[in-house]
């Protein structure tokens, strides 16, 4: 699905990323853990074309990322609060998302309402998007990415932020996905919560990808001793 | 207090706008330091002026007569311009810090002010010269208080009237009115209030039995300002919970991709602080027509052409030179979703002939002084929608640098960089030089429609220019994303 080739970014003489060769197959579910500054955001924007790689390229569906725009159809991705509309409302931000993929306001107001759990559009009506908590931006724009039905999902720690209920409806939610073949990429600080939802795990140090390994029932304890100082 | 002020002072001077770009720092210096000495100048001078204007009047008395305009246009710009320090405090609420500390600060702060600098270089050379050197030490002194003591109160004042002022348009055009009412007042000659205004400073400076009374103005002002901080120094009423008017533009769904993203344009300029005061700005500037539009001018191709240029396109101009960095907050969330970027570039350019269109109809009623200013403009609308546009929308692949849309647009140089420069010399350059052209092939009379007939013509490889961009654009977008994220 997704090819990592020779897939190198510096920053003056700092290596922030270098991955010889890395291949995400249909329907893996990838936790990148690792410590600040290993790289997991760097090679996420890389995945988005969001960077320019020193070296090397990134191939999603045999296409080039940085030449082709054809990835965009069918990835759905939310990093950072660059990625919402600050003035916008939650719900207009949701119909602006919305219309780029074809669906109309009565189609916004279903999903909506599908996901009310974990979104209570009631609690923000008449607020701009900007004026709302870092959880409450993070579920936006969490819900925004699952809006266009994606086959691949790239989410930069989606579990920051996000209240106990709202992460263990977050947990079933990507499962979900996840079982109806939806690629899932997700970084998290919390190795509990990727271990527990994720198939496969990357770990990421100063920028090389260190452990590849598919989720066992020792991964976490393995995962916590790497982290013990 | 004073480790605060070193915060603020640092935070001036680390922010990453001065280290950008050296050059525009470099013509940014000389510029203020030109106008700096031309407001020492005109304060030098001022008696001179004085004498030139009012013939044999006492130079002391007129101005401080003029004083009155002056306070009562400080306070108007001050309240719609002058950005009151408030929010800056956040950080520090919860170290031990004395909160009354806290408070005084931003207030304190307030003093070290564009609209302060200007009173003391505006008033300062003219007291040295004409009271200070020529008046009793008693008198200087007493004057000089005085008149401090009113600018400062109006530095203080500003803080009140904003807070229960600026959220309602009503009461703001109310105010204006007020103040336009008393210079009406004054210069009719109906109620001399000027000059009641320097009666009293006289007094006040002779008698000093109330000499008192300017000062207390600017104690209570800075005591209702203090109150009024005190009151609002917690986190969440800074979050002020408005009722949001939903201007939805739905007609614009009806046109698809572009559409969409001209309603998020539109939404971007009317909610945001800086975009929408650009907006209102640019209204006012329309009224420069009745500067370039005098009957001396009216056979001055040269004047002409500027006016029809620039004039109706003051907006589209303005607020087209920082494409791109306006959605610098959200910009990644462009690069991401499906918006193909064709059609991106393409509502730029419909944003901006929409924009100057509008412009063109705004300064059409122009056109009663002379029809011939409605067939010029017209030319330029053509050539502004398919030339001018272009070029700025080339140019602006340049921009790289972070716009916070929530600061204030008055002296903001925050997105400024090398392009605001460079873009202004091709886009006033090419009709001149087309000009001259004319000049000296001698056919000058056909210059207005050389202008409309190339403006045409860039509309017809509209599509071939955009799909110039769009390459420049795929060319530069990891450039400017990385700048945009430098906030």
């Amino acid at each position: 699905m997704i090819e990592l080739i020779n897939l190198q970014k510096v920053y003056g003489t700092q290596v922030a990323l270098s991955i010889g060769k890395l291949e995400i197959a249909q329907n893996d579910f990838i936790g990148l853990v690792g410590n600040n500054g290993a790289g997991k955001t760097t090679m996420l924007s890389l995945i988005l074309d969001l960077i320019k790689p020193t070296k090397g390229l990134v191939k999603s569906k045999s296409l080039n990322v940085s030449e082709s725009d054809e990835w965009k159809n069918y990835t759905g991705s939310f990093l950072n609060e660059g990625f919402l509309i600050p003035f916008l409302s939650p719900i207009e931000f949701f119909e602006f998302i919305g219309s780029l993929h074809g669906k109309n306001s009565a189609d916004i107001k279903d999903f909506l309402e599908e996901n009310e759990q974990f979104f209570k559009q009631d609690a923000f009506s008449g607020k701009y998007i900007r004026e709302l908590s870092a959880g409450n931006k993070n579920k936006i724009g969490i819900l925004a990415s699952f809006l266009s039905k994606p086959e691949i999902l790239i989410l930069d720690e989606p579990f920051s932020n996000l209240d106990p209920s709202s992460q263990s409806w977050l947990k079933s939610k990507l499962k979900a996905l996840s079982n109806e073949g939806v690629t899932i990429l997700i970084s998290s600080h919390d190795l509990k919560h990727v271990t527990e939802v994720c198939n496969r795990i990357l770990l990421l140090e100063d920028g090389h990808i260190v452990k590849d390994t598919n989720t066992s029932n020792e991964t976490l304890i393995e995962l916590e001793q790497y982290f013990d100082i | 207090m004073y480790k605060l002020l070193t915060h603020q002072w640092k935070e001036k001077i680390r922010s990453s706008f001065w280290q950008k770009n050296i050059i525009l720092n470099i013509v940014l210096g000389i510029l203020g330091l030109y106008l700096i000495l031309n407001f020492i100048a005109v304060s030098f001078f001022a008696d001179k002026i004085l004498l030139d204007v009012f013939k044999d009047c006492d130079v002391i008395e007129s101005f401080t007569r003029l004083l009155f305009y002056y306070l009562l246009f400080d306070l108007i710009a001050r309240f719609f311009f002058q950005q009151l320090p408030t929010i800056s405090i956040q950080p520090y609420l919860t170290l031990p810090i004395k909160k009354s500390t806290l408070i005084h600060y931003p207030i304190i702060k307030s003093v070290f002010s564009f609209f302060n600098l200007l009173a003391i270089l505006l008033i300062l050379p003219f007291f040295i010269k004409n009271i200070y050197l020529t008046q009793s030490f008693q008198f200087s002194l007493l004057w000089i208080v005085t008149v401090l003591s009113l600018i400062a109160g109006n530095n203080f004042l500003n803080f009140s009237l904003k807070k229960y002022f600026s959220r309602q348009a009503l009461i703001s055009l109310l105010f204006l009115s007020f103040v336009g009412l008393l210079i009406y007042l004054d210069i009719a000659k109906i109620i001399s209030i000027s000059e009641y205004f320097s009666a009293a400073i006289f007094y006040l400076v002779n008698t000093t039995t109330f000499i008192f009374v300017p000062a207390l103005f600017a104690v209570i002002s800075y005591y209702w300002a203090y109150t009024i901080l005190k009151n609002n120094a917690y986190i969440e009423d800074s979050q002020k919970l408005t009722i949001k008017k939903s201007n939805g533009f739905s007609f614009l769904n009806n046109y698809g991709e572009i559409g969409q993203l001209i309603g998020v344009e539109l939404k971007m300029i009317l909610r945001n602080k800086r975009p929408r005061s650009l907006l209102y700005i640019s209204g006012l500037f329309v009224l420069y027509g009745f500067m370039f539009y005098k009957n001396e001018n009216l056979d001055n191709y040269i004047i002409l052409s500027l006016s029809g240029l620039l004039l109706p396109a003051m907006f589209s101009t303005n607020y087209g030179q920082f494409l791109f960095s306006w959605e610098s907050s959200f910009f990644d969330s462009y690069l991401t979703n499906k918006i193909s970027h064709f059609n991106y570039i393409k509502s730029k350019h419909i944003f901006f002939s929409i924009s100057s269109s509008i412009g063109f109809l705004l300064v059409l009623p122009y056109a009663l002084i002379s029809s011939k200013i409605a067939f010029i403009n017209a030319a330029f609308l053509l050539y502004n929608i398919g030339i001018s546009s272009i070029i700025m929308m080339f140019f602006c692949t340049f921009n790289t640098s972070y716009i916070d849309l929530g600061k204030s647009q008055f002296m903001n140089y925050q997105g400024t960089g090398i392009t605001q420069f460079l873009v202004i010399l091709p886009i006033i350059g090419f009709p001149i030089l087309i000009y001259y052209l004319h000049i000296i092939l001698g056919i000058l009379p056909f210059y207005f429609y050389t202008i409309a007939v190339t403006g045409l013509i860039g509309i017809a490889l509209n599509k071939y220019f955009l799909e110039l961009i769009v390459s420049r654009f795929n060319y530069r977008k990891y450039k400017m994303a990385v700048g945009f994220r430098q906030k």
